[in-house]
């Protein structure tokens, strides 16, 4: 049989035949048996304070740190915080934190709201560590806990949970470009794997179109924090508020250009998490003004 | 430039100055010159986004605002961030944060960064195409862009995460979409997409690649030689898709309603291609 590698297009997009095609060209022909088992519902948490930023995007910290108390306690049923950080990370735990690091970055407001709640939750301060960078950060680390900040990305569609871990792959420029729906195969490295224990999006102040260079007619304030341990799930839920958001800006459908491919693929090829929103479970608490999904 | 440099290098990219202003009493703003190698690829930078207020940065542009060639703005300001085109410069002028005060200190940096240039005309592949197709579909001049690489493509519109049509830095390449309004008050809109290559036998092969890669269905259908003497049309789904090659220039047109359609946009732009030729050559 003649070895011909089908070329995606614009049609396996528009005939939802996407993931078919991407899982024969990236894994080969017995793809469907490489994926794994993401069966089940995916629990992501919403958590929104209208006063999170002033007027001049100034963060609250104290309303921030409350917001953060609200997320840990209602994502893991515990009755407070400490417990909460302990039903995910142990004290002995080295834990990296992920935030996204440049254009658009995770506020320094939440980096150091979760660092000072696990410190303040039991865990030793010289446990904590920035693991944003090379593949030596996470192999340092026994637990990751992911903070990027929600944000289009012109190269992928959407560039905040799957691209997170974008340089720990060691050549995050195979990642760009065509190959962009590979992103899921970075959380399966066997460094990687299993060790993010939870990730905290930033939506504070996202950014819906012209990512990641910043353009301030594309952020708004929609004061947020979105946090789940399924990273395919949880960046379903961002495109969401991120595609309503474009719809709202523009009065009418605003696709993003290109389509997230890297979502479906990280589902589909790399059994990362679910895709579907009729398996994500998504609790809302606080504001609920302009939620957008 | 980290995370966004392909979009810079999908143009002729030459290099980048980065300032910052401080103030004791403002935010920073933030100064991004792109030194492209032609005005043409600072244009097409801009043109990725029409939106915002256009602004006159100097008095040139405002008397060129009144010229035949001057369809297009070349300084857009919105919420803090001033965007530029002046000849072979692009160039971003952003305050961290917007006040009346912050806006003025932006477009005082952009007059000073734009003192002194010729601003070119935009490119002449944008001048071709057609406003009107019949008294019946209308072009959104808004959403013209002019790039030269496939990934700047696919953020656009998006056709295939490979280079199916062999775009590269030696193209000019211009899309934008077409509008009509049906009887019933439903809007359409179809995808024009105009290519020239570097010469007609790469505009050939180009076709050839694409025409494997989104219609294999129509494999036996595809003559590069049917393709320069008529336009071509294919029904792909539930929509129509045309093309036609004229010497180096490509044309297609996307997610037609119907076959007359496609025609029609196909024809009018051609045609306006050959007048072009025809007035160069006298």
């Amino acid at each position: 049989m003649k070895n011909e590698k089908k070329k995606l297009t614009r049609r396996d997009f528009i005939r939802g035949t996407v993931g078919a095609t991407l899982g024969a060209s990236l894994v080969g022909l017995n793809w469907s048996k490489a994926r794994g088992a993401a069966d089940g519902s995916s629990l992501v948490t919403i958590v929104r304070d209208k006063n999170a930023m002033d007027a001049a995007k100034n963060v609250n910290t104290d309303i921030l740190k409350n917001m953060l108390d609200q997320t840990l306690i209602k994502f893991t049923g515990k009755n407070n915080v400490k417990d909460a950080w302990l039903s995910l990370v142990k004290p002995s735990d080295k834990i990296g934190l992920v935030p996204t690091p440049h254009l658009n970055p995770t506020h320094e407001e939440l980096v150091n709201a979760v660092k000072s709640s696990l410190i303040d939750s039991g865990i030793p301060e010289e446990n904590i560590s920035n693991a944003q960078g090379g593949p030596d950060k996470p192999k340092a680390c026994t637990a990751l806990i992911g903070l990027p900040g929600l944000k289009a990305h012109w190269l992928t569609g959407i560039g905040t949970v799957l691209k997170l871990y974008i340089l720990y792959s060691g050549s995050p420029r195979s990642y760009h470009q065509q190959d962009n729906s590979k992103l899921g195969e970075i959380w399966n490295l066997p460094f990687v794997k299993g060790k993010t224990r939870l990730v905290l999006v930033d939506a504070l102040h996202p950014l819906c179109d012209k990512g990641p260079q910043p353009d301030p007619r594309y952020k708004w304030a929609y004061n947020g924090l979105i946090a789940g341990t399924d990273p395919v799930a949880l960046d379903t839920v961002c495109l969401k508020i991120i595609m309503n958001k474009r719809e709202a800006l523009r009065g009418e459908p605003w696709p993003l250009s290109p389509p997230p491919l890297c979502v479906e693929a990280a589902d589909k090829v790399y059994g990362l998490g679910t895709s579907r929103m009729e398996n994500i479970k998504i609790e809302h608490y606080g504001w609920d003004e302009d939620l957008l999904l | 430039m980290d995370g966004a440099g392909e979009l810079y290098i999908g143009y002729r990219f030459n290099h980048l100055e980065v300032y910052e202003y401080t103030s004791d009493s403002q935010d920073d703003i933030l100064v991004e010159l792109y030194f492209m190698d032609t005005s043409d690829d600072a244009f097409g930078l801009l043109s990725l986004d029409w939106g915002g207020d256009p602004v006159a940065l100097s008095s040139s542009q405002e008397n060129s605002s009144a010229g035949p060639k001057a369809r297009f703005s070349r300084a857009l300001y919105g919420e803090g961030l001033l965007r530029i085109w002046s000849d072979e410069l692009y160039a971003r002028v952003m305050a961290y944060r917007e006040t009346p005060e912050a806006k003025e200190a932006v477009l005082v940096i952009g007059r000073a960064v734009t003192a002194n240039q010729k601003n070119l005309p935009g490119h002449e592949i944008t001048e071709v195409l057609s406003p009107v197709i019949e008294s019946e579909w209308t072009l959104r001049k808004d959403r013209a862009r002019f790039f030269r690489s496939y990934l700047v493509l696919n953020s656009i519109y998006y056709i295939s995460p490979q280079n199916i049509l062999d775009l590269d830095l030696s193209v000019d390449a211009v899309t934008a979409p077409y509008e009509k309004t049906t009887e019933s008050g439903d809007r359409k809109r179809v995808r024009f997409l105009l290519v020239k290559y570097i010469n007609p036998e790469s505009a050939q092969q180009a076709l050839s690649h694409f025409h494997e890669a989104f219609c294999p269905e129509y494999k036996k259908e595809f003559r590069v030689a049917s393709a320069i003497q008529d336009p071509l049309f294919f029904e792909v789904g539930d929509s129509w898709l045309g093309y036609r090659l004229h010497g180096s220039h490509l044309a297609i047109v996307f997610d037609c309603p119907d076959r007359e359609s496609a025609q029609k946009i196909i024809h009018q732009n051609i045609l306006n291609i050959k007048e072009k030729e025809e007035t160069i050559e006298k």
